[in-house]
């Protein structure tokens, strides 16, 4: 028993696309899924050429891929991984997917039938959107747990692990190219005395509410991170000791004059800062660096917080005495 | 192995099948080409599924290779994969073998079109002398990445103990372009490839 009858009600039902042409690129047949996507009538376009058909076709591209089935009897590919449509079709997710056109998944085989004295080649036309959906999904995703793994989950600002590797790879930059390097740590005053006063809440608030306010005075090449607690670090990429300073003072400054208002309460707050220079000689590790940034933020502190101090080559403990 | 042996006539049947098969496509890509593709003598030997890896890393230890995969499937039992491995200090040179502008495709649209090009021209010819028909998967780059190649493979857990490795050196002399293909034909497939084998040396 033949079941040549069944083709034909079976390429009608397909959730594919078939559309065969041959040597010259006419059509000589597509199948229900195609015109109904594509809203076309097979006796409307039979004979005539694909490219005039579905003009948006990338031409010369195709044509490349249809010869060589043709010259190689053998079948192409396309994937939505690397062109997300051949056919501008319309898909079947029109509300739960962002993707204009139906991403397609496309082979390109020989037909060898004793039928058709022409070459043929079948068109099909698989429709990839839900990859092409998930594959979107994912990408996001990927992209917001990096942010995430990158990111201080209090203050926004970069995380220690981050941030400690990114001074690595600074450090390691101003080293080949003979670039300066500076670095400010930093730290709130008298933190504990705030959590005492305003809670645990009050506290974070002012930690979020000042990583945000000096992220606003920086560069985009400089790199501020959370170093623990309540203190911060600064990289400032080709600048030096006076510059860093600059900055630093600027910074100092502004943060005292800056009101936060917490649960009707203004809170104001100070920093004291260490100001550090990469010494290509002396600093051989990023410890080096943070090591002297630290001194001089503990001088800072001893000199009565609210200030900035710089880290000066040669010192090699903590200033005993307090001004 | 016993059970996988390869007679003596079973080997000489295939390695020539795999001759013409390798000449047909020679010529065939020579012309699409235009240029004169090198095939060395292909070697074929059974594999354990274990020496994979290691086999894969001895050969591109220090370079950055991608590897590009694509199934075949036939009438018989005949089923494998394909492997087409290439430099990738290579892969610039493949838009001009295949006559596209620069920057008309990705280089990862590049490297499936020939892999698939290389691969099913050579297998369809194969398929062809034992009078079969393949259907195949579309291509996909594996690997692109330096040293990711053998810890991919690593990872795969094999289903199969021993596989008909054959193997293939193309060698575009224009173009001085060169990459490996292997053919790997895992498990039943192996003794599936045999009997179609016996038949063909019955014929004779």
């Amino acid at each position: 028993m033949s079941h040549a009858w069944l083709s034909s009600p079976i390429l009608a039902q397909l959730n594919s696309g078939v559309i065969v042409v041959d040597d010259e690129y006419q059509i000589h047949y597509l199948n229900a899924f195609v015109e109904r996507h594509a809203s076309l009538q097979l006796s409307e376009v039979q004979g005539k050429s694909l490219f005039t058909v579905f003009a948006d076709l990338p031409e010369a591209w195709l044509k490349r891929k249809l010869m060589s089935v043709l010259d190689l009897n053998t079948p192409a590919f396309s994937s939505w991984e690397q062109r997300q449509y051949i056919f501008k079709l319309p898909h079947l997710r029109p509300i739960t997917s962002s993707s204009q056109y139906m991403a397609q998944n496309c082979s390109m085989l020989p037909l060898n039938s004793e039928q058709s004295e022409q070459p043929l080649i079948c068109i099909l036309i698989e429709d990839a959107t839900d990859a092409f959906v998930y594959q979107q999904h994912l990408s996001k995703t990927l992209i917001e747990l990096e942010k995430a793994n990158r990111q201080d989950g209090l203050t926004k600002v970069l995380n220690r692990r981050y941030w400690e590797e990114q001074l690595k790879q600074e450090i390691h930059r101003a080293q080949r190219y003979h670039h300066p390097l500076s670095l400010i740590l930093f730290d709130l005053d008298k933190f504990k005395d705030l959590n005492d006063k305003y809670g645990h809440l009050g506290g974070d608030f002012v930690l979020i509410q000042l990583a945000s306010f000096i992220s606003s005075l920086l560069r985009d090449s400089d790199l501020f991170g959370r170093y623990g607690g309540e203190e911060f670090g600064i990289i400032l990429p080709d600048t030096g000791l006076d510059g860093a300073v600059e900055v630093a003072e600027r910074i100092c400054q502004a943060v005292a004059e800056y009101p936060m208002l917490f649960n009707q309460q203004t809170i104001r707050a100070s920093i004291s800062m260490g100001v550090a220079e990469l010494l290509p000689k002396q600093h051989l590790l990023h410890d080096d660096v943070i090591r002297c940034a630290d001194m001089a933020l503990y001088n800072a502190k001893r000199a009565g917080r609210n200030r900035v101090c710089s880290y000066l080559a040669g010192e090699t403990e903590y200033q005993k005495k307090v001004n | 192995m016993s059970t996988f042996g390869f007679s003596e006539e079973q080997r000489d049947c295939l390695q020539e099948i795999i001759n013409v098969a390798m000449g047909l496509a020679s010529d065939k890509l020579a012309r699409f080409l235009n240029t004169f593709v090198h095939l060395q003598v292909p070697s074929i030997a059974l594999v354990g599924a274990s020496h994979i890896p290691a086999e894969f890393e001895n050969r591109y230890q220090d370079t950055e290779a991608a590897l590009v995969s694509q199934g075949f499937f036939g009438n018989e039992g005949v089923r494998g994969e394909a492997i087409v491995l290439y430099q990738m200090e290579n892969a610039h040179k493949i838009s001009a073998l295949l006559g596209y502008e620069v920057g008309d495709v990705s280089e990862i649209e590049m490297l499936t079109d020939i892999s698939s090009i290389l691969t099913t021209t050579f297998l369809n010819g194969l398929a062809d002398q034992i009078e079969n028909s393949l259907s195949y998967s579309a291509p996909r780059v594996l690997s692109s990445v330096k040293g990711d190649l053998s810890s991919l493979l690593r990872s795969t857990s094999f289903h199969w103990e021993h596989a008909l490795k054959v193997d293939i050196s193309y060698q575009l002399v224009d173009h001085s372009f060169n990459c490996d293909m292997i053919l790997l034909i895992p498990g039943e497939a192996v003794t599936n490839i045999q009997r179609i084998l016996d038949r063909i040396l019955e014929d004779y």
